[in-house]
């Protein structure tokens, strides 16, 4: 019997067999194609050492898809296929790059601060004006601050006149927000002013930061000084000679984020006698892991 | 269809499934299917690829640096073996499908020994680096590497040479059923799927090999 | 039924259930038949265990804080929850129990193009699911079925054997998609070209493409999530240089696609069923088909969908969302296809169809609250709240379980070779519907005021509304567990069904119920499309034509 005629067609090909020959020159130009591609990886191309070396790899591949693979004489249903899983394989790097080569543009709350370098502070009691702060101070005050304050302090820097409420003008005693003592000069540096453009500059070492405090002080009048509450107030400890604060919650880059997370260990597992890292606040939450008996270690 | 269309229907006279029309439908049924399987290697082993590419661009001089420490000779000599062996199991599938059964049996016996022959540089390949300390991630113990990055680079080495190794390995056992099968004499000019199948397979695991020689062990 | 005992063929003659005797011809059996039968069931199994989970979760938040387990339970209890009902239930549900079963039929083959590996990738599935549970005797999972890293490298429970166990049973989703690929290619009936193929099909093929395109990068993720924990690769490691968000990527880029598996089955389904109960050709047939691929492309394209808050980049961020949107087309066009097919139809209101119509509402109610996820700045407010929980199940449940039921209650029959009955399951049906909104509508509200998901306490306010999800998911419990017994019973002692109750076209109900052991008794020859209804009469796709020699459309 014939084959029914709504049956779908089947369609009668000739298995195609290869010759000997043709596999011997298809293996011997795949040869000689790594060749050409270790002698060309010797030559420097700077940025297209990488396309160049994909490129000859994509050759190779393709005679062995197309010759050995029998892909040029089979019907066009498997080359189809195959070539879909490379098209998928493209997605899914194409669309992971928009995520990992452009994380530039991502914040996430934590604190900016790097934990200083035990012993390595330059200033003891930094909120003590010194010459050295002073100077320390003018240094970082014409890198940050002249493009509004103006090179002296006046409030008349080129952005200045763009700008409402003006910029301070600091060699005047009167009006200041937050007020003229050294500490509210600093809380100034720290939180910024809501409705100007004064930005928070917690950013900064508070080393530098007290360098800042000391010359625009130096820029006016004498004040009154800070007492010992004054100090606190900001998150100084009067008794300490440092300057360490306690870190603030601020919007910073994932990037710095993720380096603080591995540096400052609070990310890393806790051992046996050590704090529980689950939940710390949480009472009913608190060395839950040590009262189970186990560690944060992987296992099996 | 029943047995006596399929009687008619080809020249085949060989035995195939019931549920197919024909040994010819059989055949064309069994090659997309291993085609399907080769797609979800490459989506399986691409995922390795991805990986690489994605680190390599965001730590270009450490993977630059690292890669310097393979070595290219080995890497070629694998190169050309493997190569090699795609040629010969060629040459043994084509046997097969000729009914040349003893000249078959010897090229993939041909094969089953380059595929040794590559394994072994691997092992000399490998035990050199655990030597000098290049290990994946947190084993990482080696001095002379200096960017912490570094131990990233043997992660993906030894992951993506550790799979491909995985899969000559499994490859020599089909070689190996069908050294069994052909010594059975099985396969004939009417059937000789599995030897084709595993062609197929072989081939790829070449394949692979192409792109990762140069993207370990040449740009790095 | 109305023709239950006027053509009981199958009565008499020879069926796959009783063409060869005993525990091995089951366990051995190259059958796709008994293979569906045998995913049914182990399936179904773990849908009960997945089920007790969520029942005990469910009471422990009765109350705000502890109630009747301690956070650590909770954790590992809807890890389980988690992780079962996704890799052991909805998943294979409807391509490898429905699907191994009805494939074949609806294509008028004898059997899937490869049966020892679809035997082979049933007991793949099985050991993939016995490694997961294994899990469950030594310290659990608690890390929610997702995975994320790095807490899953660094916690002490027993991550490894489930992570292993759904590698395992994801290579069982493989070889089901490319089995079921090559059969839809090289095994269908003399006349039954690619436009004639029924509904069910396409959807099973769109979703076999998934399958075998995203769950090799699943296999990936989790080998290099096991190394991780062993070997300290350092790659999802950001201690040492890794990315953590990475590994999100590699997770969602098959996770994503997965969900995509759970419910183009599902809409194949209500695609048979609207035209069948509708008594009127489906409306769209092209549209429905294409859609199916529209979704299963688009499915590769949107998984950053669920890491906007993850820190990924702003641009992948904008991306995404944007791509997302494009999901609501493809869906869309099949909603309102089924919509259109139902309009001055003759609807009968048998369970399968009801069923139908409960899939079209929560289904809707759920896609449309994937819509608010999708977009960009709404989700970083509900993002990890109930919401989230809310939407996914009416999806998954309100949308594949839904689906489930009205195809388990269509081919009942022709399956067991018995009717069910008829009004048990309609109150049942009423009661699991009652039990899934009542369970599921608080969550919205919850998330939306920001009860975060995953939390073993809440804040009193919450109290009510969690007390009304707990009790409806009594009554969701009451209603499977219902239908289970009463389609349990009917099995064995149910009213003999005849070859075809519904008076179906597709070329499973032109054979006895239950079918031969090789499917037909003859090679069907297909003359017609599928949907081919009149009021008055309907035209099986076996309809001779005279003359010519073609069928309609």
């Amino acid at each position: 019997m014939e084959q029914h005629p709504l049956q779908p067609k089947v369609k009668k090909h000739h298995h195609h067999i290869m010759p000997t020959k043709t596999a011997l020159m298809i293996g011997g130009t795949l040869l000689f194609l790594t060749f050409v591609t270790v002698w060309v990886a010797g030559i420097d191309f700077g940025a297209w050492n990488f396309p160049i070396a994909m490129l000859v790899a994509t050759v190779k591949a393709s005679l062995v898809a197309l010759f050995f693979m029998n892909l040029y004489y089979d019907s066009k249903e498997n080359g189809v296929i195959f070539i879909t899983s490379i098209l998928f394989l493209a997605i899914f790097l194409t669309f992971t790059a928009t995520d990992l080569f452009f994380r530039g543009d991502v914040y996430v709350k934590g604190s900016l601060a790097m934990a200083a370098p035990a012993g390595k502070s330059k200033f003891t009691k930094p909120w003590v004006s010194t010459p050295e702060l002073i100077a320390h101070g003018k240094t970082i005050f014409l890198a940050q601050c002249t493009g509004c304050h103006g090179n002296e302090g006046k409030g008349d820097g080129a952005a200045a006149a763009a700008l409402n409420p003006h910029p301070r003008n600091f060699t005047q005693q009167e009006g200041w927000k937050n007020g003229r003592k050294p500490s509210q000069i600093f809380k100034t540096l720290k939180e910024g002013i809501a409705g100007s453009a004064m930005a928070s500059y917690a950013t900064l070492p508070a080393d530098d930061r007290w360098g800042l405090v000391h010359f625009v002080d130096s820029l006016g009048g004498p004040n009154a000084g800070d007492t010992n509450e004054d100090l606190v107030k900001v998150g100084v400890d009067p008794n300490k000679t440092e300057s360490a604060e306690a870190p603030e919650e601020k919007t910073i880059p994932v990037e710095v984020a993720m380096k603080r997370m591995v540096e400052d260990g609070g990310y890393s597992e806790a051992k046996a006698g050590e704090e529980s890292n689950v939940a710390p606040g949480n009472p009913e939450l608190e060395n839950y892991d040590k009262r189970l008996g186990r560690s944060f270690t992987p296992h099996l | 269809m029943s047995d006596v269309h399929t009687a008619v229907a080809g020249e085949h006279t060989r035995h195939h499934a019931h549920h197919f029309e024909s040994a010819e439908a059989e055949f064309d049924a069994c090659k997309q299917g291993m085609w399907i399987f080769l797609v979800t290697e490459v989506l399986m082993i691409g995922g390795l690829f991805v990986g690489y590419t994605l680190f390599r661009g965001m730590n270009h001089d450490a993977f630059h640096e690292a890669h310097k420490m393979l070595n290219v000779k080995l890497g070629a000599t694998n190169t050309v073996v493997l190569i090699t062996s795609s040629v010969t199991m060629l040459l043994g599938v084509t046997s097969a499908q000729r009914g040349q059964r003893s000249k078959s049996m010897k090229y993939l016996i041909m094969t089953f020994l380059l595929a040794c022959c590559f394994l072994v540089v691997k092992y000399f390949e490998y035990s050199a680096k655990f030597h000098h300390g290049l290990l994946p991630g947190g084993n990482f113990t080696n001095e002379e590497l200096t960017n912490p990055r570094s131990s990233l680079f043997f992660s993906f080495y030894f992951l993506m040479t550790g799979v491909h190794a995985f899969h000559v390995v499994v490859g020599m056992g089909l070689m190996a059923w069908l050294m069994k099968r052909t010594a059975n004499k099985d396969f004939g000019p009417d059937y000789y799927t599995p030897v084709e199948l595993v062609g197929f397979y072989w081939h790829f695991v070449d394949l692979v090999w192409i792109y990762l020689f140069p993207l370990l062990y040449l740009v790095g | 039924m109305t023709s239950g005992h006027t053509t009981a063929v199958a009565a008499h003659g020879d069926n796959y259930l009783n063409h060869s005797k005993g525990i091995k011809s089951w366990l051995f059996t190259l059958d796709h038949k008994r293979i569906g039968v045998m995913y049914l069931f182990t399936v179904l199994s773990f849908f009960l265990l997945g089920g007790i989970f969520a029942l005990l979760i469910r009471l422990e938040l009765w109350g705000p804080g502890r109630n009747i387990m301690d956070a650590g339970t909770y954790n590992k209890f809807f890890t389980y929850h988690g992780a079962i009902m996704v890799f052991l239930v909805v998943i294979p549900l409807i391509p490898a129990a429905m699907g191994n079963f009805f494939i074949p039929m609806m294509l008028g083959a004898k059997d899937v193009a490869f049966p020892r590996l679809n035997l082979a990738s049933y007991y793949i599935f099985v050991i993939g699911a016995v490694f997961a549970l294994c899990a469950l005797f030594f310290r659990g999972a608690d890390t929610g079925w997702t995975f994320y890293t790095p807490y899953s490298i660094r916690t002490s429970t027993t991550v490894i054997l489930v992570v292993g166990g759904a590698f395992i049973a994801g290579f069982s989703s493989i070889l089901t998609g490319l089995n079921m690929i090559v059969t839809i290619h090289k095994l269908r009936a003399p006349g039954l070209s690619w436009t004639r193929l029924p509904l069910f099909v396409w959807a099973i093929y769109a979703t076999s493409i998934i399958q075998v395109l995203a769950t090799p990068v699943l296999a990936i993720t989790l080998v290099l999530l096991i190394c991780e924990r062993l070997f300290q690769i350092g790659i999802f490691d950001p201690k040492l240089g890794g990315d953590a968000v990475l590994f999100q990527h590699f997770f969602w880029f098959y996770s994503h696609p997965a969900v995509y598996i759970m419910i183009l089955p599902a809409m194949g389904i209500i695609s048979e069923v609207m035209p069948v109960f509708s008594r009127k050709p489906i409306f769209g047939y092209k549209a429905i088909a294409y859609a199916s691929f529209g979704i299963a492309l688009i499915a590769f394209i949107v998984w950053g969908h669920h890491m906007f808050v993850s820190g990924q980049s702003e641009l992948a961020n904008f991306v995404f969302s944007l791509l997302t949107m494009f999901v609501a087309i493809p869906t869309g066009v099949k909603v309102f296809s089924w919509v259109a097919t139902m309009y001055k139809g003759s609807i009968r209101f048998n369970v399968p169809m009801l069923y139908a119509l409960g899939f079209l509402e929560l289904f809707t109610i759920g896609g449309l609250t994937g819509v608010f996820l999708g977009t960009l700045a709404i989700d970083v407010h509900l993002t990890a709240t109930y919401f989230i929980v809310a939407h996914f199940h009416y999806v998954m449940v309100g949308g594949t379980m839904m689906a489930f039921l009205a195809g388990l209650h269509y081919w009942f029959p022709k399956m067991s070779g018995r009717m069910y009955p008829e009004k048990q399951a309609v109150w049942a049906f009423i009661c699991i519907i009652i039990g899934f909104n009542l369970t599921f509508f608080p969550q919205f509200i919850l998330g939306a005021e920001g009860m975060p998901r995953r939390y073993w306490a809440y804040l009193p306010e919450f109290t009510n509304l969690n007390r009304l999800s707990t009790i409806g998911s009594w009554f969701l419990a009451v209603g499977f567990g219902w239908t289970a017994v009463y389609l349990w019973k009917s099995m064995f002692k149910g009213p003999k069904a005849s070859a075809n109750p519904w008076e179906g076209n597709t070329l499973e109900w032109q054979t006895p119920s239950p079918p031969p052991f090789e499917n037909f008794t003859e090679t069907p020859i297909v003359t017609m499309w599928p949907y081919e209804y009149r009021a008055s009469k309907n035209y099986p796709m076996t309809t001779p034509v005279q003359g010519s020699g073609k069928g309609v459309q």
